[in-house]
């Protein structure tokens, strides 16, 4: 299908969907902050931008979740990358880290509730959790996947241990880490914004959550829409061409 | 290896962080309300195991993750083969659907509270929006990437379209699918408990987040145990070895979307 | 060690671009918002009182957000009234697009 047929066809289905929509809304026998129709959407939008309370949810949101990008480059690269070096270091934290990946970081946020209150701090140590785990756990995998012929074949060459972590494990690492990463984030993504809900003052969660109590559907499905868009924007432009990047420079054909 | 020896390796590392959680405790560096001893923990756990109040959470959350899968797992499957079957339909629906699987799980819940109120509606809600949208996703792309090869090869064979569908194009997409039921049911499971924190009165969600609220530490403990241990055990004796018969069975390298 | 993508590159260029433009803009049109009355008041004095005048009646969102600033000690209409606000503060205020004048009370 040519790039203007399914283009032009995206339009009539859009189109059809928002004119179905809009006539639901006003035909359905509900109360009217069940399905406010698509237009009330729009002048929620316009609303909350023209109130500069949109841009603000929208930027603390995003600080959040790259603070914990940043966090799981950082230190969770690293750590996964230290702990998969020996391998029985690797296979001692292998089920402690798979068992605290299982155990999203929302799960903690009780505990951090009776560590840390209602505040900042609990919203960025479970998120922070949520996204790092993923990352260490995918970095040890990646290391312990380089398959040994290489570091062997280094080691007769003489290269030293930094050397070999250098050049062969390392860029052998870099597809489960890419992996990682956007696994982390992608479980950190939706953890933040459940975070918000239960705990936050603003932020994209809280926006969506404190409309709900007052009855503003408009906003509740502008802020969904604003939430699936965020992800899918850092999904398609940076985190899966990263992942792909990687594993076509260094991704072994594994089983 | 024997299998006892397995089973304490994988064990063992527990073990030394228990005695290391018991040590930092008995040392007095973190206050007990803060984190108890696990001897406080498990006995809290043996008391709520006996009461029955562990078991009916852990009942409500696993009912609410069975329905989920198996109401939207059938739908999904069968929906995504349906459309992944005109590639032109496939070429259209796939990005809509790729949005709402960006969208699905929690963020759906001030909605989903809006049309269903508060309770296991809600949550439910959720959990079949998460794995619908994604199962959805991963079988349209799991059969639009079949290759045309094996299609034509079947229908040159003087196959049928329905020996086309389930002999060539769902075997080719199981893999996907696979992944994509595995992956979902991760997602959601995580969904289903923060929904049940905000919007219900039961399940391990809601155990934990009522426990925070008085202080109850040892039972949030108890909660997050039980929820990472439920999650493993689905995890390793449900989803992986369907994963791996699968993906073994009909072994074309899997990409996660 | 990869090959950074070049959709990746692009994007984050747009963004950081779009984000840049906003602050410009914010930070150049901030004086204009400030009441000629008001600028030699934020000179002299460390603490001063505001009224800040919106094009809207003012949400439960931007009450708390001058909560931050100083005390509100009322709001009339579009207007909020801030009490001991510090100099800088009101230049912060200043760049908030949203906000349509800053005049003494």
């Amino acid at each position: 299908m040519g790039r203007w047929e399914l283009g032009a066809t995206w339009i009539v289905v859009l189109a059809g969907a928002l004119g179905a929509w809009s006539v639901a809304a006003a035909t359905l026998p509900v109360p009217d902050y069940f399905l406010p129709p698509p237009s009330a959407v729009l002048t929620a939008a316009a609303d909350l931008v023209a109130k500069g309370i949109l841009p603000v949810y929208v930027a603390e949101s995003l600080r959040r979740i790259l603070l914990a990008g940043l966090l799981g480059l950082l230190v969770g690269v690293p750590a996964g990358l230290g702990l998969g070096l020996s391998r029985r270091v690797a296979d001692f934290f292998y089920p402690l880290l798979n068992f605290f990946q299982s155990v999203s970081g929302i799960a903690w946020l009780p505990l951090m509730l009776v560590w840390f209150g209602f505040g900042e701090r609990t919203i960025l140590v479970a998120v922070n959790y949520t996204v790092l785990f993923p990352v260490i756990f995918n970095a040890l995998l990646g290391v312990r996947s380089v398959p040994r012929i290489y570091v062997s074949a280094l080691r007769t060459l003489g290269a030293s241990r930094w050397r070999i972590v250098r050049d062969v494990l390392i860029p052998g690492a870099l597809p489960s880490i890419a992996t990682g990463m956007r696994l982390g984030l992608a479980f950190g993504w939706r953890a933040l914004i459940a975070a918000e809900m239960l705990v936050g003052a603003n932020g994209l969660g809280f926006m969506i959550f404190n409309a709900q109590n007052f009855h503003l559907t408009a906003r509740i499905m502008l802020g969904m829409a604003i939430i699936g868009l965020l992800w899918l924007l850092l999904d398609y432009f940076v985190l899966r061409p990263l992942e792909q990047a990687t594993f076509a420079r260094w991704g072994l054909v594994q089983r | 290896m024997t299998r006892a020896a397995a089973a304490a390796r994988g064990v063992s590392p527990f073990a030394v962080l228990v005695v290391a959680w018991a040590l930092l405790t008995r040392a007095g560096v973190v206050p007990a309300l803060f984190l108890p001893p696990p001897g406080d923990v498990a006995r809290t756990a043996w008391e709520m195991l006996g009461d029955g109040s562990l078991w009916i959470n852990i009942g409500a959350s696993l009912g609410r993750v069975l329905i989920g899968v198996v109401v939207s797992l059938p739908l999904a499957v069968g929906l995504g083969v349906a459309v992944g079957l005109n590639r032109r339909l496939a070429h259209v629906v796939e990005p809509i659907v790729g949005f709402f699987n960006a969208l699905s799980g929690i963020a759906w819940l001030p909605l989903a509270i809006t049309w269903f109120g508060l309770g296991w509606t809600s949550v439910t809600f959720i959990m079949f929006n998460t794995i619908f949208f994604l199962v959805f996703f991963n079988t349209l792309v799991g059969v639009r990437t079949v290759p045309k090869l094996f299609e034509n090869a079947v229908l040159t064979l003087g196959g049928s379209r329905r020996h086309v569908i389930f002999q060539v194009l769902i075997p080719g997409a199981l893999p996907s699918i696979v992944t994509g039921i595995r992956m979902s049911i991760g997602f959601g499971w995580r969904a289903v408990i923060a929904a049940e924190m905000i919007a219900t009165s039961t399940g391990l969600g809601f155990l934990i987040y009522n426990a925070a609220n008085f202080h109850q530490t040892d039972a949030i403990l108890v909660g997050i145990l039980t929820i990472g241990i439920l999650w493993l055990a689905t995890d390793r004796l449900v989803l992986q070895p369907l994963e791996r018969r699968t993906i073994e069975r009909w072994g074309l390298v899997s990409t996660t979307p | 060690m990869i090959e950074v993508p070049r959709r990746t590159l692009a994007f984050l260029l747009v963004a950081a671009g779009l984000w840049g433009a906003g602050e410009a803009f914010v930070r150049l049109t901030a004086p204009g918002r400030i009441d000629a009355a008001l600028a030699p008041a934020l000179d002299r004095e460390a603490l001063v009182n505001i009224a800040v005048t919106l094009p809207f009646a003012p949400e439960d969102f931007h009450i708390r957000l001058f909560q931050g600033y100083g005390v509100v000690s009322g709001v009339q209409g579009t207007t909020v009234l801030i009490n001991r606000v510090r100099a800088d503060d009101v230049w912060r205020i200043a760049r908030h697009y949203w906000v349509r004048r800053i005049a003494p009370q």
